[in-house]
C-alpha cells in the first residue's frame, strides 16, 4: 500500500503532482481518507439522472456570476503554501494539476446574493472575500459527470462574513475539493444540499485562525451509487468555533459516508469544536460508513463528537399512525424532522424556503 | 360500540390476553384495573392495532365492523383513540403542527376540507389553555423535554381536540401529581357524553374519584375475573388484587 506523499518545501512543485499522481486516488483505495469513497470504481446505475435546472427568480438582490467577473490565476504555488498537517487530498492536488484556476472577489458585487454556476466554468475557483459585509454565495455543482476534481477555495481575510449554500444535484460523477481559509474573527456558515446524485464525493478542508466561527451543515439524501464527505477542520490559533452537523438519509440500495476530523493544533486553546453526524436507512439495501475523529493537542478545548446510524423509529411511526395520520405521510414527515436542522442554517427566508420545497420534491 | 368476545393474544408465541370478553355500549365509561402483567397495556395496544401482537382467537367489533380488519390509522381515523402510557416523543416536528397534520388526517378521511388555519389557531388555543398547556408549548418539539405530566396533557389534548367516540386511557394517571390529575381528570369529563365512550385502565382506585366509572372490571392473567360498579374499585383498594383474584378463581 502507497502511503500519503508528503510535500516538504525543498521538493519541486513539478515533481510533487508526479508522486502524488502516481499514487493516484482512483487506482488506490486503501489510503485512510478515501477508503469508503470507491473512487476506484466506476460506480454505473441504471438510474437516469434528470437534469436539475436550479430556478432562483424568486431569490432577490441575486447576481450570476460569469467567467468575464474572474481573473485567471496560477495556484501551482498554493500548493507548497499548504500547511494542514498530517492529511493530505489528493483532490487538491489532482484539480490543481489538471485545470487551471481563476479568482472571483466577493466584494466587488453590490448584490448581497452571488450565484456561481459551477457548469460555466470548467477552472479550479478561488473566491475572495475582504471585507465585513454579509454576503451570500450559492454554489451550485449540478448535472456534472466529470471525474477531474475540482477546487473551491474560500479566502476569508479578517473580520469576513460569508455565507455559502452548495447544491449538488443530479451528478453522475462529481468530485469536489473546498477549502475554506479564515483569517481572525472571520465567519462562515456553509451548507451543502446533496441528491440524486450517482457517484460524488465532497472534501471540506477548513482552517481556522482566532476567535473564528465555522458552521458546516451537510444534508444528504434520495442519491444512488456511493456518495462520499470527508471533512478536516484545524484550528490553528485559540478561542475559535466551529460546529459540523451531516444528516443522511440513505435508500436505494446506495452507499453514504461520512468521514470528519477536528484538529486542533498545540497553540489553539478554548477551542469549541462539535461535530455530529448522523445517517437513517430505509432499506436492507443500503449502507451508511460514519467516521467521526478528533485529533486534539492543546489542553483547554471543548470537542465533542457523536454519530448515529439508525433505521426509522417504528414506535414513531405507529404513534403517528395512532393519530390517524397515515404510514406515507408519517414517512416524509419524520424524514423531514430528521433532517430539518441542516435547512434551518440557512439564514436567508428565500434561500430557506427554496430549499424547504428541493427537500418537499424528494420525500 | 366495541364488543371484544373470547380475545385471545400472544406475543412471539407468549400467550398474554387468554379468553378476554368486554362489551362497551355508548357513553359508558369502564375501568379496568389489574396487577402488573396482566394484560391490560396488551389490549390497549391490541386495540389500536400495533404490530407484533399475534390474535390467536377471538373477535372485536367496533361500531359494527370488524376492529381487527382496520389498520391503526383507520381505526384512529374512525374514532378510537389510545392516550398512551408512553408518548413517544418527536424531535424535529412542532406539536401544533403534528396536532393539525392529525386533525386534517381525520378529516380528510371524513371527507371535510382541511380546517382553516385560524380556526385551528382558535380551537388548539382554548383546548390548550383548559389543560394549563402553554402556547410556547405547542411550539416545542412533540413530548422533546416534556415532564411526565406535561406528555399526559398532551395525550389529552390530542384527544380533546380529535374528539373520539371511544377512548382509551392506558395509566394516563402514572406519573401525575394531584394538581395534574385533576387538571388531566376534567379534560377528560369535559369530553364525556352520552355520544362517546371510554375504557380507563388504571392501578389505582384514586383517578376513579375523578373520573367516575359506570362499570369496573379487574382483569388478571389475561382475563376480566370479576366485574362490577365503583364499589369494586373501593373493595380492591382496601383488599388488594390478591385477595380478589382468589375470590374469583
Amino acid at each position: 500500500m502507497n502511503t500519503a506523499v508528503k510535500l516538504d518545501s525543498s521538493m519541486d512543485i513539478s515533481n510533487y503532482s508526479e508522486k502524488v499522481l502516481l499514487n493516484n486516488p482512483f487506482e488506490n483505495f486503501k489510503l485512510e481518507n478515501y477508503k469508503y469513497a470507491q473512487l476506484h470504481k466506476n460506480i454505473s446505475s441504471d438510474v437516469s439522472l434528470e437534469h436539475y435546472e436550479i430556478d432562483l427568480s424568486s431569490i432577490s438582490s441575486i447576481k450570476n456570476l460569469e467567467l468575464s467577473d474572474a481573473l485567471d490565476i496560477d495556484l501551482h504555488s498554493y500548493l507548497n503554501k499548504w500547511n494542514y498537517k498530517n492529511t493530505d487530498s489528493y483532490f487538491r492536488v489532482n484539480s490543481i494539476s489538471e485545470r487551471s484556476s481563476i479568482k472571483i472577489d466577493l466584494d466587488l458585487f453590490e448584490e448581497e446574493i452571488l450565484h456561481l454556476d459551477l457548469s460555466l466554468f470548467k477552472e479550479n475557483i478561488q473566491i475572495n472575500k475582504v471585507n465585513e459585509l454579509q454576503k451570500t454565495i450559492i454554489i451550485n455543482s449540478s448535472n456534472f459527470s466529470d471525474h477531474i476534481p475540482r477546487s473551491i477555495i474560500l479566502n476569508l481575510s479578517k473580520n469576513a462574513n460569508l455565507n455559502v449554500i452548495h447544491y449538488s444535484i443530479s451528478n453522475s460523477k462529481s468530485f469536489l475539493y473546498f477549502e475554506i481559509n479564515q483569517q481572525n474573527n472571520s465567519n462562515v456558515k456553509f451548507i451543502t444540499f446533496q441528491s440524486d446524485n450517482i457517484h460524488t464525493r465532497n472534501e471540506f478542508f477548513s482552517s481556522l485562525e482566532e476567535n473564528c466561527s465555522l458552521d458546516l451543515y451537510g444534508l444528504n439524501i434520495h442519491n444512488h451509487g456511493v456518495n462520499d464527505n470527508y471533512s478536516f477542520i484545524q484550528h490553528m490559533k485559540p478561542s475559535s468555533q466551529s460546529r459540523e452537523v451531516f444528516k443522511s438519509i440513505v435508500n436505494n440500495g446506495a452507499v453514504t459516508n461520512f468521514q470528519g476530523k477536528i484538529y486542533v493544533d498545540p497553540v489553539a486553546q478554548k477551542t469549541d469544536g462539535y461535530q455530529m453526524s448522523r445517517s437513517l436507512i430505509l432499506d436492507n439495501d443500503s449502507k451508511a460508513n460514519n467516521k467521526p475523529e478528533l485529533e486534539i493537542y492543546a489542553d483547554d478545548v471543548k470537542c465533542s463528537h457523536g454519530s448515529t446510524v439508525s433505521k426509522l423509529n417504528q414506535d414513531q411511526v405507529y404513534y403517528f399512525k395512532s393519530r390517524g395520520i397515515n404510514e406515507d405521510q408519517a414517512l416524509k414527515i419524520l424524514q423531514k424532522a430528521f433532517l430539518v436542522e441542516t435547512l434551518e442554517a440557512i439564514e436567508n427566508s428565500q434561500i430557506k424556503e427554496y430549499s424547504y420545497n428541493l427537500l418537499e420534491m424528494r420525500l | 360500540m366495541l364488543k371484544i368476545d373470547n380475545l385471545h393474544v400472544s406475543i412471539e408465541g407468549k400467550q398474554i390476553i387468554k379468553g378476554l370478553n368486554l362489551t362497551i355500549n355508548k357513553g359508558e365509561v369502564h375501568a379496568l384495573m389489574g396487577p402488573n402483567g396482566s394484560g391490560k397495556s396488551t389490549l390497549s395496544y391490541v386495540l389500536s392495532g400495533k404490530e407484533g401482537y399475534e390474535i390467536d382467537k377471538g373477535a372485536i367489533e367496533y361500531n359494527g365492523k370488524n376492529l381487527l380488519d382496520l389498520d391503526v390509522d383507520e381505526r384512529a381515523n374512525s374514532g378510537l383513540f389510545l392516550a398512551f402510557q408512553y408518548p413517544m416523543e418527536i424531535p424535529g416536528v412542532q406539536t401544533s403542527f403534528f396536532l393539525k397534520t392529525a386533525i386534517n388526517s381525520k378529516r380528510k378521511f371524513l371527507g371535510l376540507p382541511e380546517v382553516d388555519a385560524l380556526e385551528f389557531a382558535k380551537l388548539i388555543r382554548s383546548q390548550a389553555e383548559d389543560l394549563g398547556i402553554s402556547s410556547e408549548m405547542l411550539k416545542r418539539d412533540l413530548n422533546v423535554n416534556y415532564s411526565g405530566g406535561e406528555k399526559k396533557k398532551q395525550e389529552i389534548l390530542q384527544m380533546s381536540i380529535l374528539k373520539p367516540d371511544m377512548a382509551i386511557l392506558d395509566e394516563t394517571d402514572s406519573g401525575l401529581d394531584i394538581d395534574a390529575l385533576r387538571i388531566v381528570s376534567e379534560g377528560v369529563n369535559k369530553l364525556r357524553s352520552e355520544q362517546n365512550s371510554f375504557l380507563v385502565i388504571t392501578h389505582y382506585q384514586r383517578l376513579l374519584n375523578y373520573i367516575k366509572p359506570d362499570y369496573v372490571h379487574i382483569i388478571a392473567d389475561g382475563r376480566i375475573v370479576k366485574s362490577g360498579d365503583f364499589t369494586l374499585a373501593l373493595e380492591l383498594e382496601e383488599k388488594g388484587y390478591e385477595d380478589i383474584s382468589k375470590i374469583a378463581s
